[in-house]
């Protein structure tokens, strides 16, 4: 049989933008041979509001509500590295509290969105149980959240020059007592779920990304770090109070959909413990620099990045020394994890797409800006 | 069915305020090494470079843009990995292609730009040494207008089959859009 024969019994399988499965609305074209994925053709953009274009219209304070709806999973992450760019450019210090609290309420974002990830991940492989528990735990840090910021979601709450306000008083004591259940919510999931039997015959060696393939795609977060390559900016870049900081980076071996899994559960344990360092260094003083109400960054360009749950976010902010940036371009992790989707896919099964889709953890609003 | 001309957006008022300050470009240590090693690179192809913090930039001619940025690649001393971020700026008059580079072995960052007239808005593809970059040149391609020679699929990525115009462009009006 020739190839072009061989064409012709390949079925299209077209999976999305409606379908529940897909985190969002993605949509991707299958073709199959039999019940292998021999090519793979993604879509995206259903959800392009323009949010960079937006940002040239709206001044640098304003901006900040229109980082909280890209990555909507990890609000206070995304704030952070907008604002960490102007005050970059302005030269602006930030008073030290407010840099710990800053730290501390982006890794109790980074433990609310993984355990989003473990709950959900979960039911895309079939185990409904765990969703249950992650759930409820993830509830207690945004009860957290909606005591300090006034809000569950869109917190709109780290500022250029620190943050909001100062937090309310019990804040220390409530975040202990949560993260007591936290701790032991992840310890619970990662019991009943990580080495399941049928959980790891789902997820073993399904997906598999190498190093190299995977930092060409443009692969960051624990989805590269999954596949052996131990980058996090976190420690390789250090920003606000995380020199101060003891901590791993897990690193996994083979990049199958396991091991990004289990990226998330070690990073959880990880976070936990960074949150604790937080609680202890916590330091007496102001949370806000004494700074202009109009931010007038001076003219001139720079490029920041962080640690996003789901990976490397970046900044480039073009100023023109007006009170709104002449261009702002965002590096979003999600956009280029999905890059790597396709070699993971193709040549898999089409039973397994949905564990390969789940295990990069996307989120749309940031894919699609 | 013709459709009736566009209003032209208002002009921008005028702006108030204290005068215009230009941010100060300073290099911390990792980025004093990263400029010097950068220089040694990309030699006679810089046309101007500079940079912040730990981020050096180099302006070349866009026809040199890939080639430069596989040198990097390939040096063993810099060793950018990763297609960190390639984007587009417009100046108005030219766009600016820009290729932020990093490296998950050195941990440096470089920046390539490179000048495109708005008239005639071409710069050779990169996707043959990343695979980021096939997204990344349509995003800017669809945003933007910029054609990159040689990559195999430019069909709209963000916006939708048979939009007309580039969002990303300072000529396109913020509040008179079709709903689609």
């Amino acid at each position: 049989m020739t190839t072009t024969d061989q064409r012709q019994v390949d079925m299209m399988l077209n999976l999305g933008p409606q379908h529940p499965a897909t985190h969002g609305v993605f949509r991707m074209l299958l073709t199959l041979d039999g019940e292998r994925i021999v090519d793979m053709e993604p879509h995206i953009g259903y959800l392009h509001r323009g949010s960079e274009k937006l940002c040239e219209n709206e001044s640098y304070g304003q901006i900040v509500t229109l980082f909280d709806r890209m990555d909507y999973i990890a609000n206070l992450n995304n704030e952070l590295v907008f604002v960490r760019a102007v005050e970059r450019l302005m030269g602006l210090e930030v008073p030290e509290r407010a840099q710990f609290i800053r730290v501390l309420l982006c890794e109790l974002n980074r433990v609310a969105s993984h355990l989003l990830f473990l709950g959900t991940y979960g039911l895309d492989v079939g185990a409904m149980t765990p969703v249950m528990y992650t759930f409820r735990e993830r509830e207690r840090i945004q009860n957290i959240f909606e005591s300090v910021t006034g809000a569950r979601l869109m917190h709109n709450y780290i500022r250029i020059g620190g943050i909001k306000e100062d937090v309310p008083s019990d804040f220390t004591a409530r975040v202990r007592a949560a993260l007591e259940f936290v701790k032991r919510g992840v310890d619970e999931t990662d019991r009943l779920l990580s080495f399941n039997e049928v959980f790891l015959l789902r997820t073993k060696g399904v997906g598999v990304i190498d190093a190299k393939t995977a930092v060409s795609c443009g692969l960051t977060g624990p989805n590269l770090r999954a596949s052996g390559v131990p980058y996090d900016v976190r420690k390789d870049n250090p920003y606000e109070v995380y020199p101060y900081l003891t901590f791993k980076v897990p690193v996994g071996e083979r990049g199958d959909c396991w091991d990004r899994y289990y990226m998330r559960v070690l990073e959880c344990h990880e976070s936990i413990s960074m949150i604790e360092q937080c609680l202890d260094l916590l330091p007496d003083g102001p949370t806000m620099t004494q700074t202009r109400r109009i931010a007038r960054p001076p003219k001139g360009e720079v490029y920041v990045h962080a640690e996003n749950p789901r990976g490397d976010i970046g900044v480039f902010l073009v100023s023109d020394g007006s009170d709104k940036p002449y261009r702002l371009k965002v590096r979003p992790p999600s956009f280029c994890n999905l890059v790597a989707l396709r070699p993971m896919l193709l040549n898999s099964y089409v039973a397994d797409s949905i564990a390969i889709l789940g295990s990069i953890d996307i989120v749309l609003g940031e894919v699609d800006r | 069915m013709t459709q009736p001309p566009k209003p032209t957006p208002p002009e921008r008022p005028a702006r108030h305020g204290p005068p215009v300050e230009v941010a100060q470009e300073v290099f911390d240590v990792q980025g004093q090494e990263t400029a010097r090693l950068l220089a040694r690179v990309v030699g006679t192809n810089a046309l101007e470079s500079g940079g912040r913090d730990e981020v050096p930039w180099v302006r070349v001619e866009r026809e040199r843009l890939p080639h430069v940025a596989e040198r990097c690649r390939d040096d063993q001393s810099l060793r950018m990995d990763m297609l960190h971020l390639l984007l587009a700026v417009d100046y108005v008059e030219h766009l600016e292609v820009v290729y932020i580079l990093l490296s998950t072995q050195t941990l440096r960052k470089a920046m390539l730009k490179a000048r495109v007239p708005a008239n005639d808005a071409q710069v050779p593809t990169a996707t043959h040494l990343w695979e980021a970059a096939h997204w990344y040149e349509r995003e800017v391609h669809d945003l933007f207008g910029v054609t990159f020679t040689g990559n195999p699929d430019l069909s709209p990525l963000l916006l939708y089959e048979g939009f007309e115009g580039h969002p990303g462009l300072k000529s396109f009006p913020f509040h008179d859009h079709d709903e689609f």
